[in-house]
């Protein structure tokens, strides 16, 4: 079964600050500024006419689903970390190209990919770049050896191609719908659906051969 | 195992994932502060695509009139009603590629090498429907030039489509690079087009077809050395 084309299955910033909105002690009505998309995309305007406090908020709230998308790939925090930045610093620059009434998640992935993808390349230029990527290599070859790898993000997806893996991350770590990743990617539907059926392939195969499995009595969803 | 098993555990690895330090998005909201002066956001797609159309079709029509409009005065009007209308469409679609590439996050409804295989297969086919003149006089000599005058009115087409998206950002700049070129390829087939009396087969076929080719590919190296520098370590 190919994933729902609805947005936002599993865990996403969306879906994270609702749920704090829900339980707000006041009861309420509490303007969470990224609730969805939409307020996001409100933020984004703000953002590009100059207002701090909404560029503050959108690098607050978004931080969290960025990092994951790069921790997820990164072999060391201190990656993580240099690769947000640079992706804060390469957004600041270019926030002009965001256009009002689109969707402003596609956008940002984009950016953030831009950015992996160079840094990607600048390290394996270097011998020591290649050697750490040599190292990752063979630190997350197998499931089955790693003691606590299914909280391990980077080593769960670590069977999977460069391309299919960001498809997953982006569809199921951030929620994102086939079609924002289809944007994000620049590639098409279709594309991304082809990718996400081989990536769950392979998936299932690494992970029954490690014996992964949900707890007992956990419910799915 | 299950598909909505595979979610359960990568959502549950997905929320043991490290947070970033709430000192760096303090560090990354300070360092914006200082250059966050209001931006004007870029104008609709369709009014950048229309733009980059009128561009091209500017550069053609300018060069036409320059060397004169021998094509076109030889030309059916069957031929005219064929022929310029596919060379809009298909400017057309290459300008909305163009500025997909240029714009992160857009819906790309093609992509660049396919927009430019099938631009070839459309020129090809059009022309081997049109032209049945089987003569190959000074094919190659006769076809340099005008493989060469195409080339001198598609590389401004795309340097000024280019200049029409300066503002724009290219996430992948070999892609952006290749589509341009495609771009500014069929200004110069349109050139061409108007312009060269020659409806040899062979020498419609070959050489002019080949302005879209060979400009995408000057493109894609344009965009290639963009990489490259973008990459070099920063002094």
């Amino acid at each position: 079964m190919l994933p729902r084309d609805d947005g936002g299955p599993l865990l996403t910033a969306r879906s994270i600050l609702h749920e704090e909105a829900e339980i707000d002690p006041e009861g309420e009505k509490t303007v969470y500024p990224m609730h969805s998309e939409s307020n996001l995309e409100v933020l984004m305007v703000r953002y590009q006419q100059g207002d701090f406090a909404a560029a503050t908020a959108i690098v607050e709230a978004f931080s969290p689903q960025l990092y994951r998308f790069f921790a997820a790939q990164s072999h060391s925090r201190a990656d993580a970390d240099d690769l947000l930045q640079e992706t804060w610093l390469r957004i600041h620059k270019v926030r002009h190209t965001y256009r009002t009434g689109e969707p402003a998640l596609p956008w940002f992935y984009a950016i953030a990919r831009y950015v992996r993808i160079d840094h990607y390349r600048k390290t394996i230029r270097s011998t020591a770049g290649a050697r750490q990527l040599e190292e990752r290599a063979i630190t997350s070859a197998s499931l089955a050896e790693r003691p606590d790898a299914a909280n391990d993000l980077e080593a769960l997806l670590a069977p999977l191609s460069e391309s299919q893996r960001e498809v997953i991350e982006m569809l199921k770590v951030a929620g994102m719908s086939l079609e924002e990743v289809a944007r994000a990617t620049s590639s098409s539907v279709g594309s991304v659906k082809q990718k996400v059926h081989r990536a769950y392939k392979k998936l299932r195969q690494t992970m029954s051969a490690a014996g992964l499995r949900k707890e007992p009595g956990e419910p799915l969803s | 195992m299950k598909d909505e098993e595979i979610d359960q555990i990568l959502n549950k690895a997905a929320a043991a994932a490290p947070e970033p330090a709430p000192e760096l998005l303090q560090h990354v909201a300070e360092s914006i502060r200082p250059s966050l002066q209001p931006v004007h956001p870029l104008a609709p797609a369709w009014l950048l695509s229309n733009g980059l159309v009128l561009v091209c079709l500017a550069v053609s029509l300018a060069g036409a009139l320059r060397a004169g409009l021998f094509g076109f005065a030889r030309m059916d009007p069957f031929e005219r009603a064929l022929i310029f209308p596919a060379l809009a469409i298909l400017l057309w679609a290459a300008a909305r590629t163009f500025v997909a590439e240029m714009i992160p996050g857009s819906l790309r409804r093609i992509a660049p090498p396919v927009l430019l295989l099938l631009t070839g297969a459309a020129l090809v086919g059009l022309f081997a429907f049109l032209f049945h003149d089987p003569a190959t006089g000074h094919f190659v000599p006769v076809g340099l030039v005008c493989l060469g005058i195409g080339l001198l009115h598609a590389v401004p087409a795309a340097l000024l489509s280019w200049l029409v998206l300066r503002r724009g950002f290219a996430t992948n700049p070999v892609s952006a690079g290749l589509i341009a070129g495609t771009l500014g390829g069929l200004a110069g087939v349109s050139l061409l087009e108007l312009h060269c009396p020659n409806f040899e087969t062979a020498h419609v076929l070959v050489w002019h077809t080949a302005v879209v080719p060979v400009a995408a590919g000057l493109g894609a190296l344009t965009g290639v050395l963009i990489r490259m520098r973008r990459l070099r370590p920063e002094a």
